[in-house]
This record gives C-alpha cells, sequence and structure tokens, in this order.
C-alpha cells in the first residue's frame, strides 16, 4: 500500500487496483482559439494544467499504472443530447453547430479529441460520455470493475463541472478519490478553490485532495505488481 | 414506510414558467405543466436540521440547515395545490449497513459521527430511526413520493429515475440540503439524465454559508451548466 500526504487525511492505495483518470482534455476547452474561448473563457488558467498532468502521465505510465481519457461530446446527429443541453440559454454556439475546430462537442471532429500533450497511448481505455459525469450513459463503471479498480486519482478540466460530477458519481459508488490540485482547471480562479475545498470538506466527504508532487513521491518508488 | 409509484395528484392544467430565474427565464422551453414537473425535497431530516438532531447535538448552528424551511413548506403547498409530483429524498443505510460503503463509514469514524454508531436521535443515518425522519414542517403527505438513497445522489441506486419517467416528468425543481453536496450532486445526475433543473435559493441551505452561495453560484455559468437558479416566489409568481 502506498501512501500520498493529502487533505483531509493521507490518501492510501495500492497501485495495481488504482486508475488515473484524466477528464476532457479536449482541443475544444484547453486550447487557444477553441469552443472553450470563443465563450469568453480564459483558456490559460487551464492551460497551467497540462505540464504537471503530462508528468503524472508519463511516470503512471512507466510504472504500469492503469490510465483512463474521458471526452465529453455527442454522436453527429445528436441523438444522445438532452434537449435542455442543447436549446438552454439560447447559446451562441450551439452543440453541433460548426465551430473553430470542427462541429462543437461532437465525436470524431478535431476539436473534441485530446490535446497532443496527452494524447492516450495504445491500450489506455477512452471513455465517451454525454454528460458532465463519467459514469452516466457510459461504460466507466463496467470498465472499473473489469479492471478491479478501487480507487481513482481524478485530473482534469474543468474542476467544479466535469471533475466534480465524476468524483460525486464514483464517490457515492463506494471508489476512493484522490483529486490532483495542480492537475485540475476551471476556467474561474474562485470556483477553483472552493471546488477543491468542497472534496475535502466535512472530513472529505467526497474524497481527497493533494498536489501532483505528493502523488508523484508516493509512487515513483513503487511497482505495480500485476 | 412504503414508496408509492401511483400517488394521487390533481389535474389543474396550471403551467410553470416562464419563472424569473438566473441565468435565463426558467424553464428553457418556456413553460411547462405542472403534470410534468417533480418538486424534490431532498434530505430534510431530522439529523441534518432538526432540534436535537446530529448536527444539532454536535454543536453545529441548525439555523444555516434550516433556514430554507418555511420556504419550502410553502412551495411544497403549491405544489400539492398545482399537481407537481411530490418527492422526498432520505439519505440511509440498511439496519446491517450492508449498503455502506467502506469509505464511507471510515471517514464517518473519523469525524466521530460513525453511521450506524448509537447517534442522538438513534443510530446515525440508519433507516427507521428518529434521527432519520423527515423533519414536521415538510414532512411528506401520504401518496407522496419516498426514495431512500445511500449515497449523496438521489439517482444512484434508487428508483428515482423510473418513478420520473413512469409519470412522464420532463422538468425538476430542487430544495434541500444540503446545497453544495445532496442538492448539487442530485442535480448534477439529473442534468445528465436530460431533466430541466431549478434549484431555489430559498429553499436550500449549508453547514458553510461560503460553500451555500458558490454551489448557487456555479449552477449559473456558462449559460446555466446545471439549469438555472430562482426563489420560491418566483415560481409561485410564475404559474399560470
Amino acid at each position: 500500500v502506498t501512501t500520498v500526504a493529502a487533505d483531509p487525511y493521507p490518501f492510501e492505495f495500492d497501485p495495481a487496483t488504482t486508475a488515473l483518470v484524466i477528464i476532457d482534455m479536449q482541443r475544444d476547452f484547453v486550447e487557444p482559439g477553441g469552443f472553450g474561448e470563443t465563450l469568453g473563457n480564459d483558456v490559460s488558467l487551464l492551460q497551467s494544467v497540462v505540464p504537471p498532468l503530462k508528468k503524472v502521465l508519463e511516470t503512471a505510465r512507466a510504472v504500469g499504472l492503469t490510465v483512463i481519457h474521458t471526452r465529453e461530446g455527442h454522436v453527429p446527429d445528436l441523438s444522445d443530447c438532452p434537449p435542455a443541453k442543447l436549446n438552454r440559454g439560447e447559446p451562441t454556439l450551439r452543440i453541433g453547430a460548426p465551430g473553430p475546430k470542427g462541429r462543437i462537442l461532437i465525436r470524431g471532429e478535431y476539436g473534441h479529441d485530446i490535446i497532443d500533450d496527452l494524447a492516450p497511448a495504445p491500450g489506455e481505455l477512452v471513455i465517451d460520455k454525454p454528460g458532465k459525469g463519467s459514469f452516466h450513459g457510459t461504460t466507466f463503471g463496467a470498465e472499473l470493475q473489469a479492471r478491479g479498480i478501487t480507487s481513482l486519482v481524478v485530473t482534469g478540466v474543468t474542476t467544479e463541472v466535469c471533475v466534480h460530477t465524476t468524483v460525486r458519481e464514483a464517490n457515492d459508488r463506494g471508489y476512493e478519490c484522490l483529486v490532483l490540485s495542480d492537475c485540475v482547471g476551471s476556467y474561474f480562479p474562485e470556483f477553483q478553490r472552493i471546488g477543491l475545498a468542497m472534496i475535502a470538506a466535512q472530513g472529505g466527504i467526497f474524497g481527497w485532495v493533494a498536489p501532483s508532487e505528493a502523488f508523484l513521491s508516493a509512487l515513483v518508488p513503487q511497482e505495480v505488481t500485476s | 414506510m412504503t414508496t408509492d409509484l401511483y400517488p394521487a395528484r390533481i389535474e389543474t392544467g396550471a403551467r410553470i414558467g416562464p419563472v424569473a430565474a438566473n441565468p435565463y427565464p426558467w424553464p428553457y422551453d418556456g413553460s411547462v405543466a405542472a403534470a410534468r414537473t417533480a418538486l424534490i425535497c431532498i434530505d430534510w431530516q431530522v439529523d441534518f436540521c432538526g432540534p436535537g438532531g446530529y448536527v444539532d447535538r454536535m454543536g453545529y448552528d441548525i439555523g444555516l440547515t434550516r433556514a430554507g424551511l418555511p420556504a419550502t413548506a410553502a412551495m411544497l403547498e403549491h405544489a400539492r395545490a398545482t399537481g407537481m409530483l411530490v418527492i422526498h429524498t432520505r439519505e440511509g443505510h440498511a439496519p446491517d449497513l450492508s449498503d455502506l460503503p467502506a469509505n464511507k463509514r471510515w471517514r464517518s469514524r473519523q469525524i466521530g459521527a460513525e453511521i450506524g454508531s448509537q447517534g442522538p436521535a438513534g443510530r446515525i443515518l440508519v433507516r427507521g430511526e428518529p434521527g432519520w425522519e423527515i423533519v414536521a414542517e415538510v414532512a411528506p403527505i401520504p401518496g407522496e413520493v419516498l426514495v431512500d438513497k445511500p449515497g449523496k445522489g438521489a439517482f444512484y441506486a434508487t428508483n428515482l429515475d423510473l418513478v420520473l419517467r413512469t409519470h412522464q416528468i420532463t422538468h425538476i425543481i430542487l430544495t434541500g440540503i444540503t446545497t453544495d453536496v445532496c442538492v448539487h450532486t442530485t442535480m448534477r445526475e439529473a442534468n445528465d439524465r436530460g431533466y430541466e433543473c431549478l434549484i431555489l435559493s430559498d429553499c436550500t441551505g449549508a453547514t458553510d454559508p461560503g460553500n451555500h452561495a458558490a454551489a448557487l453560484h456555479m449552477v449559473t455559468m456558462q449559460g446555466g451548466v446545471f439549469g438555472a437558479v430562482a426563489t420560491s416566489t418566483a415560481v409561485i409568481e410564475g404559474t399560470s
């Protein structure tokens, strides 16, 4: 068992039953000129996640940790997009509309795919999800069970939306979640702060929080046995 | 108590919306029949907000979690009068704790409130105990749906989605405690499932007022990422 110094308690995990989960590091959310930026968001806050997350990903691969990527998006005919999501708030750029990097949030489009720096390696699982949470409407839960995964190290964007929703879903299902504070990002600094605080509040009501450095220093001396 | 899948509801022809809400007049599709709308009241339980309950006896100010009770009682009256589907949820576990994840039990022990142990109002978060019951101010009436949930979200490991779809519910109005934990988790689950959601700022509350405000604010970002925020008064005024 490996122990990471974390908030509110030390996080203990077995690398053989732990997955690194990288949520929605898609071009449309993270890159300049993408969908996120066209909505008026400052993508530099999400860009700052990339270097530490790249290091975590490379280390996870080196020690043989299970790596899972997620992407938010819909099928081209939008048959899996709820009308409320499509039409709410009269968006200037609707899901499925032509955007700067292809049709917005449509599977197979350039902007929907994961940024080059964190591109999935052969054999790594990629979960396509229609919502904010990674469990609803996907095989994520079944894939975790099939691999005997019980702990998740959660990274990606955005902290208060897809990361939080996934951690809440995972926590209710009994998974232990460690959120890496510098490997999750929000367009809004206040939500980054309070989003992380909410996870560790009330004795870790949703899970644990630690900087990537603490996770890496716990992981590196380990060899996965499976 | 049993869960009645087919409670008697009155058909009034009432419609909800447009309701003055943030960031858009709710619902997104203009208005909705009260009969297609559910009022979900989340975890108004003695242990969380009742005098003599767990939170009270731990020395916390239950004024913060009780703040939404009067407005919720008024909202319940409105929902019953207009024929909305009224649903109450309760967080809790079976007496043998067979539905309690190990990490949830471990963490509850760390903060000195181990689930299943003896608390001020019976065994903490165990179904059937006095502390687990819903407080009198917003108590269910016969025929209303009760959903017992083992987690923070009301959809996971419950029949809530089935009940909503059976009643052809498309829109959900949320009250309850706490704003940032169980109400938000349920709203996120509902939103991913395509339900159009409205959270009521005066019918919710949290042990930390900052988290209450932040949780409401998060809903309003990016054109309403999880739905919209309004007051109970706005819903009542937006009903025709």
